[in-house]
């Protein structure tokens, strides 16, 4: 159940304390006019020791949110993104999860030839790396241009982790470059990612 | 006519310094990323928020702070007769820029750059103060989506009728003609963020009625917090904690 006068619930302009004794962290703000630390979201309002090595010993408070917010890639962050269409020199990419959330609102991220694997990036052939309609596991390298993030699959664990042969069937992985399908044996190249140990 | 009669009581019986009665719900649309009703007397307003999300118009994107837009409407049977335009009128876009300025203010829209907040409030039923009702219900709905504010901002209208200063004023009072000052202000950080006013009125009573103004809305402050404060506390419960 939850705890009484321990956890103490705030709205937006409440004072939590002055900027002298703790720092705003998340959901809370410093008025420069008065050094005040107010809150800016309704919530349950926590303090965070600080590490003991830094020089700044106040504690942080910070507001939790209840509303859950749709994940957001950030860089450095692992995604896993749909294949929608696939260039000669690039392929674009639908990110549908961001680490272990599913995304709220669509973004739109591009492979670059040169991003697909870490070795003789330049003889990089797009069509024997993917097709459209493959899920692949990609890491976000930059915030990119105003149209798409820049992904990266040059790791062994990122790239194609799901693909559907000409046939139909979910391809079974044989290589780092190929997949076999299930139903017709044939196999097609794609730039596999390693999964599990 | 007489708006305050002898022995002080309005003509809906209030006392001067009395406002109407205050309702509010959170979360009356649940599409929307944070949405409120709000009641004062009569006057019943709705309000959805979305954002902050994506700017659709990549023209008009700020690269530093967050787009704020704002639509002020009426329902068609929000007065007493059918109404022909219920936005795109002149006074609805007058509205719309005011709520929008009032609530850009308060949030802060340096923290999310690049993106969009969107505030809709229509009208459900109009009798009086819809300027003042839609304010409070679009900061309910900016706090019910998480939007980070600068402090809560409460509005309340107050007017000059019979030699009284009165606070709330209804349709009726309203549209005596005389003085009617709107105010929007933020309790807790002491700062009027709006004031309107139509009509004239001396320097010295308007300093008391702008004052009645402020006290008005600090008393919705108060509430509005304590739906806020009982509104957390119900999804705590819900999520189990």
């Amino acid at each position: 159940m939850k705890e009484e006068g321990e956890r103490e619930v705030v709205t937006p302009g409440e004072v939590l304390g002055k900027a002298s004794d703790v720092r705003a962290g998340r959901g809370a703000y410093l008025a420069p006019h008065n050094n005040l630390v107010y809150a800016s979201l309704t919530g349950f309002r926590r303090a965070l020791s600080p590490s003991p090595d830094s020089p700044d010993q106040r504690p942080t408070v910070e507001i939790t949110d209840h509303k859950a917010h749709g994940a957001v890639p950030e860089p450095g962050s692992i995604v896993i993104a749909r294949v929608t269409k696939v260039m000669a020199k690039m392929a674009s990419a639908d990110i549908m999860c961001v680490g272990p959330k599913s995304v709220r609102e669509k973004f739109s991220g591009i492979i670059r030839q040169q991003d697909v694997r870490a070795t003789e990036i330049d003889k990089v052939d797009m069509h024997l790396s993917f097709r459209p309609g493959d899920i692949v596991k990609a890491i976000v390298l930059s915030l990119g241009d105003a149209r798409a993030y820049y992904l990266s699959t040059a790791k062994n664990e990122l790239g194609v982790v799901s693909a559907e042969s000409t046939a139909g069937a979910t391809m079974v992985p044989i290589s780092w470059t190929e997949m076999q399908c299930p139903l017709t044996a044939q196999i097609e190249h794609r730039k596999v990612a390693k999964i599990g140990g | 006519m007489e708006y305050v009669n002898p022995e002080g009581l309005r003509l809906d019986g209030r006392r001067p310094m009395e406002m109407r009665q205050i309702r509010a719900e959170i979360g009356a649309v649940a599409k929307a990323d944070g949405s409120a009703v709000f009641e004062m007397g009569n006057t019943k307003v709705i309000a959805a928020v979305y954002g902050p999300r994506e700017v659709q118009n990549r023209s008009q994107q700020i690269s530093d702070k967050a787009l704020v837009r704002c639509e002020y409407s009426m329902a068609n049977f929000s007065t007493g007769d059918r109404m022909r335009k219920p936005k795109g009128d002149r006074r609805s876009t007058e509205i719309s820029l005011v709520i929008r300025q009032t609530m850009e203010a308060c949030i802060m829209t340096h923290l999310m750059p690049r993106s969009q907040i969107d505030i809709f409030v229509q009208v459900l039923q109009a009798d009086g103060g819809t300027r003042s009702a839609c304010i409070n219900a679009a900061t309910l709905a900016l706090a019910d989506a998480g939007i980070p504010l600068r402090d809560l901002v409460t509005s309340c209208s107050a007017g000059y009728l019979n030699s009284t200063p009165l606070l709330d004023l209804n349709y009726v009072e309203d549209s005596a003609g005389g003085p009617d000052v709107t105010v929007g202000f933020l309790p807790k950080l002491d700062k009027v963020t709006l004031l309107q006013m139509d009509s004239k009125l001396s320097i010295d009573l308007f300093e008391n009625v702008m004052q009645l103004a402020i006290e008005g809305c600090k008393a919705v402050a108060n509430y509005i917090r304590e739906i806020l404060l009982e509104n957390t506390k119900q999804l705590e419960y819900r999520r189990g904690l």
